[in-house]
């Protein structure tokens, strides 16, 4: 393939790189932050534009873009907007970094090669921690969070070079296609375990919450969403190395205590943030068990479908959830008490998010979830399945719980003052989808078809 | 064609549920939402329906089978019937006090949701359906009901949910073998006879079984149903007992016994060991109760186990019966709930030895309060007696010894039911009797009163109008 034609597979990186060099210039020429996080919403823009009317290729022996990458890009921009557009900037360093995140992002969508995957997979954390670090203007626990995500985030980047050493010493080669047995389903076994440290899976998974409830809720919602799409999209690149290897097979386990384990752990939680971190686990937990099923069936493109829908409807969830605490300051459960009655219009709009992240029909969340299960129906992965139920059932005791403190319970005499940000257009704007996807399958029509291109 | 008089059916309610909502002022959404409740309970008395779902809706194909579907036949037609016409007596008799627009508004889609169960014919907006009525009902009991709605709203979603789950495992199982066996994705209700063989029948009719057990509630799965309706405010226990219930024996007659004819048939003495349980244990429980509304609440658990009996039993009478029973039961607590909610309302108490005597304070209120008891209990020539009746006769012939326990039910019914009556009505007032504050039924709780009571005089005296809708739609299972 022409040196031209690969650059066109390349184009909404370029936009991305174009965006960070232009972003950190414009600092320097001390452009007004306004300005420069308009130009860091542009590139994103752009990128999603640029990634949406991309044309699908084999590309070289790094790069390529396949129905699988085509569509997660999708997801990764996509999920970059809410914090693009609730973020805080005073200068050009946070953005910078979000545009550095997402560049590793999109690099990982179109590596089409291990040692590409890591160079992905590396990048996209980096600015990660940094913007961790600098959350609640530099407190002393995000950056005690940060540190513990930095450490985290190593010990998988050294589990991922191990697995890949141990690859290429029996496979010869970095590519997707090498001959397989046991060295290989070793190095596939060492490199997704970082994947499953990225997502966050059990017992990988102690850094999450800490590092989720010291962020700025919208960096939270980026984190959780974005960034895991990442670390999912490494894990299936993985699993559809050996869809019929020990790791694949292992996968619905993960899965499974994944999702009973953040369920059980979030029905105690009383500060939000640290809520919702369980509860993305649970939904991480949902995803592995997705790409258990979607490995046992053969790993193909174009059934992957149910995890790319439930990514997308999470996408819409999980940030609208956050801008949510964004736009009302709301910190605790006790915050939340009487909002139904003081701040209707944002009440309603959690409301549904909630009942979306519940799995309660005719939701987004609920597809989501269905979907799943049934592959894992498919897939003949029945206890993982009654777990997964169990895990679902769970799930809906908490947010029912918030739902009961939103409209239920009486605001207290004196409530503390909430201090409300921006992100009212950003929570609708995430409601509405994630409130009405679910009786559009339609949609999931149109997915296949880009999984599939 | 999506835009069918059935789609007007569910959609109108939900539209004017949203209008109710833009129109923000309790009071103009209540009279909204009362002549959309009445335009909606006209249309479908007269929708043009005929018997082997001549009404009927496909849409296109979605993805994975799915497609928009909706059917209705008799079975359908009486519990949308029901349906709306609960509705108005939910709604009308909640003019008496001051509610927010929500409140009328989650009655509306309530009532839509409702009538989207009743209709679907495919499993996948079946399921849909059958969810979307937990969160208008969530928040009734939980924003309006009484001291402990909170702790009543989250168990009776959760507990429910917990039933949902498992059915949409089976309905997954379902669909999936169907494509197993046929090549063909397919959520269609029709066609999944014999799909299913061996173990995966048996485990897939028992997560049926427990999904709409839990809504029926059979026992031991019914332990929300107490708190949900005694908490619920009186509104939404009527339409609790008198439609949601009602669901459950719906999805058996829909899906469960159709789909799995014979499996249904074998297991019938362990079916009709659970109805059998539900009549006595529903019973017993009533007696021990010195709250009336959860009296009311336990003697539901009571009649549904008399419905269960008749549509287990599998015989044309039996089926016909049970059927019949579901309307009855709707009218016959529709009225207790509301009568209990009237009490309730005017003295903010209801234990049984709170009153005492009330005869002479409220005429009107004793006569129909009379009347619905003897109902319930059923006396001949009311609507309760005919659907036991048919429903007995039918275990009697398929297994005796049914029919033994469901007389006895027939007489604790009387044990539980009268005492309480009389001693709220014509007992002695005790020192902390609140009798003093009831006043006798205003005219709109009297008409209310009237209509359902002449409908179950109606029933009673000329049950063949409404048997000649149903029979015809459940004898199909008969063996």
């Amino acid at each position: 393939m022409s040196a031209a034609a690969v650059g066109g597979l390349l184009a909404p990186q370029m936009v991305l790189a174009a965006g960070l060099l232009g972003v950190l210039g414009a600092g320097m020429a001390a452009f007004s932050p306004k300005f420069i996080k308009s130009l860091m919403i542009l590139a994103i823009l752009g990128a999603f534009a640029l990634a949406f009317g991309a044309h699908p290729g084999a590309g070289d022996a790094l790069v390529g873009l396949d129905g699988l990458g085509f569509s997660w890009q999708l997801v990764f921009y996509a999920a970059a907007l809410p914090l693009a557009f609730l973020m805080v900037a005073e200068s050009e360093v946070a953005p910078a970094l979000v545009l550095g995140s997402l560049l590793g992002l999109g690099i990982l969508a179109v590596s089409a090669n291990l040692l590409m995957l890591f160079i992905g997979l590396e990048l996209m954390s980096l600015p990660a921690y940094l913007l961790v670090a600098r959350s609640r203007g530099g407190a002393k626990t995000s950056v005690e969070a940060a540190i513990k995500y930095f450490f985290a985030g190593g010990a998988a980047g050294g589990l991922f070079l191990l697995g890949l050493a141990l690859y290429y010493f029996t496979q010869k080669t970095m590519s997707f296609a090498g001959p397989g047995g046991f060295g290989a389903e070793a190095g596939i076994a060492l490199m997704g375990s970082a994947a499953l440290f990225k997502i966050g899976a059990f017992p990988l998974h102690f850094w999450l919450p800490d590092v989720y409830e010291a962020s700025d809720p919208e960096l939270t919602g980026f984190l959780s969403t974005a960034l895991k799409a990442g670390g999912v999209l490494l894990l299936m690149r993985l699993a559809a190395l050996s869809p019929a290897g020990a790791f694949s097979r292992a996968l619905p386990w993960f899965g499974a205590a994944t999702m009973i384990f953040g369920a059980v752990l979030a029905l105690k939680q009383e500060r939000l943030q640290r809520l919702l971190a369980y509860s993305s686990m649970a939904h991480a937990g949902n995803i592995i068990l997705g790409v258990g099923a979607w490995a046992a069936l053969g790993a193909s493109p174009a059934a992957a479908v149910a995890v790319f829908f439930y990514l997308a409807a999470y996408l819409f969830m999980n940030n609208g959830a956050f801008s949510f605490l964004k736009a009302t300051g709301a910190k605790t459960r006790a915050d939340l008490h009487g909002l139904g009655a003081r701040n209707p219009k944002a009440a309603a709009a959690f409301a549904v998010l909630l009942l979306a992240l519940g799995g309660v029909p005719p939701t987004a969340g609920f597809l989501a979830k269905l979907l799943i299960f049934w592959a894992a129906f498919k897939a003949h992965l029945y206890i993982p399945l009654l777990l997964a139920a169990l895990g679902a059932l769970l799930a809906l005791g908490y947010y029912l719980a918030l739902l009961k403190d939103l409209y239920f319970e009486d605001a207290p005499a004196q409530a503390p003052a909430l201090e409300p940000g921006r992100g009212l257009a950003v929570l609708w704007t995430c409601a509405v989808p994630a409130a009405v996807l679910g009786v559009a399958p339609w949609v999931l029509t149109y997915m296949s078809r880009l999984l599939a291109l | 064609m999506i835009f069918s008089p059935l789609t007007i059916l569910w959609a109108l309610p939900i539209v004017g549920g949203f209008l109710a909502l833009a129109l923000r002022s309790g009071k103009r959404a209540g009279v909204f939402s009362i002549a959309l409740s009445l335009i909606s309970l006209a249309f479908c008395a007269l929708l043009p329906w005929r018997e082997g779902a001549a009404l009927a809706v496909t849409g296109p194909a979605w993805a994975y089978g799915i497609h928009y579907a909706l059917s209705m036949d008799g079975l359908s037609w009486v519990m949308c019937l029901l349906n709306a016409f609960l509705t108005v007596i939910a709604l009308v008799s909640s003019l008496g006090e001051e509610r927010s627009a929500g409140y009328w508004a989650a009655f509306l889609f309530l009532e839509g949701a409702l009538m989207g169960v009743f209709l679907a014919s495919d499993l996948f907006l079946f399921y849909v359906f059958w969810e979307v009525v937990l969160i208008p009902m969530f928040f009734i009991i939980g924003l309006w009901g009484s001291a402990n709605r909170k702790h009543a709203a989250v168990k009776f979603f959760l507990f429910t949910f917990f039933g949902s789950v498992l059915m949409l495992l089976g309905i997954l199982a379902l669909v999936t073998l169907r494509h197993r066996a046929t090549g063909v994705w397919s959520w269609d209700m029709q066609g999944l006879q014999g799909v299913a063989t061996g173990p995966a029948a048996w485990a897939i009719f028992a997560a049926l079984t427990v999904g709409f057990g839990v809504k029926v509630p059979i026992v031991p799965l019914h332990t929300w149903l107490p708190d949900a309706h005694t908490e619920a405010p009186a509104a939404g226990s009527i339409m609790l007992a008198g439609v949601m219930l009602k669901m459950g024996v719906y999805g058996f007659l829909r899906i469960a016994i159709p789909i799995f004819p014979h499996l249904s048939w074998r297991l019938l003495p362990w079916l009709a060991a659970i109805a059998a349980i539900n009549i006595i244990y529903g019973a017993f429980c009533a007696l021990a109760q010195s709250d009336l509304k959860r009296l009311v609440a336990y003697s539901s658990i009571a009649h549904l186990g008399f419905c269960l009996v008749g549509v287990f039993s599998r015989t044309v009478e039996g089926l016909a019966g049970g059927t019949l029973q579901l309307i009855n039961h709707g009218l016959t607590t529709g009225a207790l709930f509301l009568m209990v909610g009237i009490l309730y309302e005017r003295s903010h108490k209801r234990g049984i030895r709170d009153f005492g005597a009330l005869f002479g304070q409220a005429p009107w209120l004793t006569f129909f309060f009379s009347f619905s008891i003897m109902a319930s209990i059923g006396l001949p020539g009311l609507n309760g007696f005919v659907g036991e009746f048919m429903s007995l006769a039918g275990a009697a012939r398929v297994l005796p010894i049914l029919a033994v326990a469901g007389v006895a039910g027939v007489t604790l019914a009387a044990a539980y039911a009268l005492p309480a009556y009389q001693l709220v009505f014509w007992g002695d007032r005790g020192p902390s009797s609140v009798s003093s504050h009831v006043t006798d039924l205003t005219v709109r709780e009297q008409a209310l009163l009237w209509v359902l009571c002449l409908g179950m005089l109606y029933i009673g005296l000329h049950p063949s109008g409404l048997l000649s809708v149903i029979t015809p739609a459940t004898k199909g299972l008969a063996l």
